[in-house]
């Protein structure tokens, strides 16, 4: 049972990507939810996009497929556009507000 | 067996410095460990055979994005960020049994086999003519709209971040 | 050609339609007269010229499978010698139209010029249209137009309600007409008339599909029980009343019964059922015009007793001398309401009750001898146009069936006694005004004029008539003979009114006083159209309202706010997760990919997904 996972991480599969896909993930969500400042919340966004794009290369990689990694590069484009709105909404929201703490940001409150 | 070294190696390299973006408090270390982040996924890029992904990466995440977060944190008065408490601590605590779950539920998943076909056609046309030209003819061709969509959305995020940075002339309250 | 006669009337519906408030009033009269013209005379090259019968397909709609809708137009003997009548008397009355709005002229009067277009124009599509559904549309413009016209008057009370009620009867028959429709295109799987007259075969449905295309003519003819708006539509002004419901409209379920005879020759049933109700109708319809006192109203039953007159001869099987009748009553009942028109005119529109009228005679000679006219041709007195063409249809019966032959006499003696009844009592006798009467200008006593010719001379071309429909008729030898007891009854009514209403031998008071109770039971049409008020629509409005308060306010509404009030009861709670913080709302997110995640290992190890 050990042996085999054992073989399992020496040999190069789609799983490992998966896992690191995964991880990355799960801290980018992690990082989403507990920081206060926007910014940094935005940062942890990019975090968690790029951990999608881990996984597109590592099922081309292992299949010889190249359609993930145009997705990828789709994905790059769309955390480019989304860095460019993000950032300018806070530069506003900064403006108008005086604040960057998302804890003073709750006009949503239900 | 080098390139699964490569992979180990890029691979800790972006969880420890995912870890870093999480709980630094300072916003410029967030930013460098980010930076260290997707330099090591551009890495893991490169090892796996995306030349073009990780060249892109590298250009528009490491150089360009990693500088507009630099930017932005420079246009806001970040010392007063700095002293104020950085971090949710309660609810931290509280959702990283989740987050566990969500880990041991992936790694299931992983583990239990999530497989694929092979398909060898793409294999020949890589081999034929490059990675990079490879993707230039799929998205100009299967991925063309996909492609255009992307190129307008773009151009409406860039004129939106025009629009939302603009000095407003006066307030809407 | 025959394309032009639809043409001229939509074109100048449109026109007056669209700039009849440019042009003025009396321009839009003038376009719809000419058009009008036009329309008649094209009508009256296409009759010339016409060989055999012809179907003109204009346009191809609705092709589902093998079989498609068509729009076209379909010429035979028939159609157009009706629609020859048909513009005939409508552009008559329409010259006579301009003279008699010509007091309501700065009133937008051109919308009733339009409306009049609209009429022809839905009219002639009835009667041109090749097949039953562009029958359907002209009958529904034909509706239309009439609903228009009847609430010309749109703010007198009465005028909207009668137009309503035209409207309703005339819908319940419609709805009875399109079921009929369907119904024929389910056994027949076609539409065209030319087609369904070479398919014309017994078929058991036959019956109830023909009884259903009657229902519609029930409606759109006001025959019972659909009656109540025929009389209540002379609230519209009386160029109307003459051309909708005299002349042209309700001859419209005459003209659909005889269209598709060879459909309701096949079933005896139905035509047993048309007989019965035009007996029925005829003799009530007549009854109820005995009491009436209103002049226009009184025309309006005699309309319907000779409409009946029509069905009879029509489920009797005698199509031709119907259609005969027919044209020759479009000629003196559209005569006889311009008269009463002109009278309306000639006092001032005062007063439409003939008992505050008498003596007018001598203020209006020519309207008296056109309504003159008019009333005997409608007594059938020989040698007007309803002797030849009344005659016709009772000779016809008379070797069918003596009892409904003797009806419809019994029928026409009323007639005779009722018309020349409101003639003495509104043109003889003394009358006191406060304004002196005069006599209406030539632009209205020239239409009155062709009329009255026509209804002199009109019977004669009986025969020519019948030879062009290819139908056998008695010669003029014998008809004058089997028309003896027509001439006989005619005489009795005419004098009976004279002795009553001219000589007074009997005060018609006392008599009044005598009959009071019978009287008013004939006036109210013997309660039906109580009866429809009080118990179908009252009790329709009490249903209504059951159902309104129970269905309605409990059922629906009910359901309806509780959905709402559960909707905001558990949305309260609910709301309190949505706290403004993005943190939270990231942790959401967490939450659902999490359970994701759970439903995929599931799906893994319940063996979804193949492992490979």
């Amino acid at each position: 049972m050990i042996e085999s996972l054992v073989a399992k991480f020496l040999v190069q599969n789609v799983e490992q990507y998966f896992v690191l896909a995964f991880v990355l993930l799960g801290i980018g969500l992690f990082g989403m939810m507990v920081r206060k400042n926007l910014i940094t919340i935005l940062m942890s966004l990019e975090l968690a996009l790029n951990s999608v794009n881990i996984a597109f290369v590592g099922i081309d990689k292992m299949n010889s497929l190249i359609d993930g990694q145009i997705f990828a590069l789709f994905t790059i484009a769309l955390a480019a556009a989304e860095a460019a709105v993000g950032l300018g909404i806070i530069i506003s929201l900064f403006r108008l507000r005086k604040a960057e703490n998302v804890n003073e940001i709750i006009d949503l409150k239900g | 067996m080098l390139s699964q070294i490569a992979f180990y190696l890029f691979g800790s390299i972006s969880i420890i410095c995912g870890l870093g973006v999480v709980s630094a408090s300072n916003p410029i270390y967030v930013v460098l460990w980010l930076l260290g982040a997707l330099i090591a996924i551009s890495g893991i890029f490169f090892s796996a055979g995306a030349e073009l992904l990780g060249a892109l990466q590298l250009m528009v995440y490491v150089v360009a994005i990693a500088v507009f977060y630099i930017l932005i944190i420079t246009a806001v008065p970040w010392r007063k960020l700095h002293k104020n408490e950085q971090h949710n601590r309660l609810i931290g605590v509280a959702v990283l049994p989740f987050v566990a779950i969500l880990y041991v539920e992936a790694f299931i998943v992983a583990l239990s086999g999530v497989s694929l076909s092979k398909n060898k056609i793409i294999e020949t046309i890589t081999k034929n003519y490059g990675n990079a030209s490879t993707i230039g003819i799929k998205l100009f061709s299967t991925y063309f709209w996909a492609f255009e969509l992307m190129s307008v959305l773009l151009l409406i995020s860039m004129i939106g971040a025009i629009l939302l940075g603009r000095k407003e002339e006066k307030t809407y309250d | 050609m025959p394309t032009l006669i639809l043409l001229f009337p939509l074109l100048s519906f449109i026109t007056i339609g669209l700039f009849g408030r440019r042009l003025g009033d009396f321009t839009s009269g003038l376009i719809n007269a000419v058009a009008g013209i036009l329309s008649f005379i094209a009508a009256l090259i296409t009759m010339l010229n016409l060989k055999a019968p012809e179907d003109i397909i204009l346009y191809k709609f609705l092709p589902v499978s093998h079989t498609s809708i068509d729009i076209g137009i379909y010429v035979d003997r028939l159609s157009i010698s009706t629609t020859l009548t048909v513009t005939f008397v409508a552009s008559v009355i329409f010259v006579y139209a301009i003279g008699y709005m010509r007091y309501l002229f700065g009133n937008w009067t051109f919308k009733f010029f339009a409306y009049f277009s609209l009429f022809l124009f839905s009219m002639l599509l009835i009667l041109l249209g090749d097949s039953l559904i562009l029958m359907f549309f002209g009958w529904e413009g034909v509706g239309l137009a009439s609903y228009l016209l009847i609430g010309y008057f749109h703010e007198e009370k009465f005028a909207t309600k009668a137009s309503l009620e035209a409207f309703v009867m005339n819908r319940i028959g419609d709805w009875s007409f399109i079921l009929g429709i369907i119904y024929t295109f389910w056994l027949f799987g076609t539409l065209s008339l030319p087609k369904l007259f070479e398919n014309a075969s017994y078929i058991p449905g036959i019956t109830l599909a023909t009884l259903l295309l009657f229902g519609g003519a029930v409606g759109k003819s006001g025959q019972l029980p659909l009656h109540t708006w025929l009389p209540n539509a002379m609230a519209g002004p009386t160029p109307v009343s003459a051309l909708l419901h005299a002349a042209t409209m309700v001859a419209a379920g005459v003209y659909m019964v005889a269209r598709l005879y060879p459909l309701f020759s096949l079933s005896h049933t139905t035509l047993s059922y048309i007989t019965i109700t035009g007996v029925i109708t005829m003799v009530f319809a007549a009854l109820v015009a005995t009491v009436h006192d209103d002049i226009k109203k009184i025309i309006a039953f005699s309309t319907m007793s000779q409409l009946a007159i029509m069905f009879t001869a029509l489920g009797m099987g005698f199509p031709t001398a119907a259609m005969f009748h027919l044209t020759t009553h479009a000629f003196f009942k559209a005569l006889l309401f311009l008269a009463a028109g002109a009278v309306i005119t000639g006092l001032h529109h005062h007063t439409q009750n003939i008992f505050e009228m008498g003596g007018l005679k001598k203020y209006m000679p020519i309207t008296f001898g056109a309504f003159m006219i008019g009333a005997l041709a409608l007594s059938g007195f020989p040698p007007f146009a309803g002797y030849f063409s009344k005659d016709a249809i009772v000779s016809s019966i008379m070797d069918k069936s003596s009892l409904v032959a003797t009806m419809i006499l019994f029928t026409s003696m009323l007639t005779a006694y009722y018309i020349t009844r409101e003639a003495f009592v509104v043109f003889l006798g003394q009358g006191h005004y406060h304004e002196e009467p005069h006599e209406v200008e030539s632009i209205m006593t020239l239409p009155m004029l062709i009329l009255s010719f026509l209804s002199l001379v009109g019977g004669f071309l009986l025969w020519s008539y019948f030879t062009y429909m290819n139908s056998p008729i008695e010669p003029p030898s014998s008809f004058i003979i089997h028309s003896i007891y027509g001439i006989i009854v005619a005489v009795v009514g005419i004098s009976l009114s004279y002795l009553l209403y001219v000589k007074k031998i009997i005060d018609p008071n006392t008599l009044y006083e005598l009959f009071k109770p019978i009287h008013s039971f004939v006036k109210s049409q013997f309660y039906t159209e109580y009866i429809y008020h009080n118990i179908f629509a009252k009790g329709y409005l009490a249903i209504s309202r059951l159902v309104y308060k129970i269905v309605d306010r409990i059922l629906i509404d009910g359901f309806v706010n509780g959905v709402a009030s559960a909707t905001s009861n558990y949305g309260k709670p609910v709301s309190k997760l949505q706290n403004g913080k993005l943190n939270y709302y990231a942790l959401y997110m967490l939450y659902g990919v999490v359970c994701v995640f759970l439903l995929l290992i599931l799906v893994i190890f319940e063996g979804g997904i193949p492992n490979g």
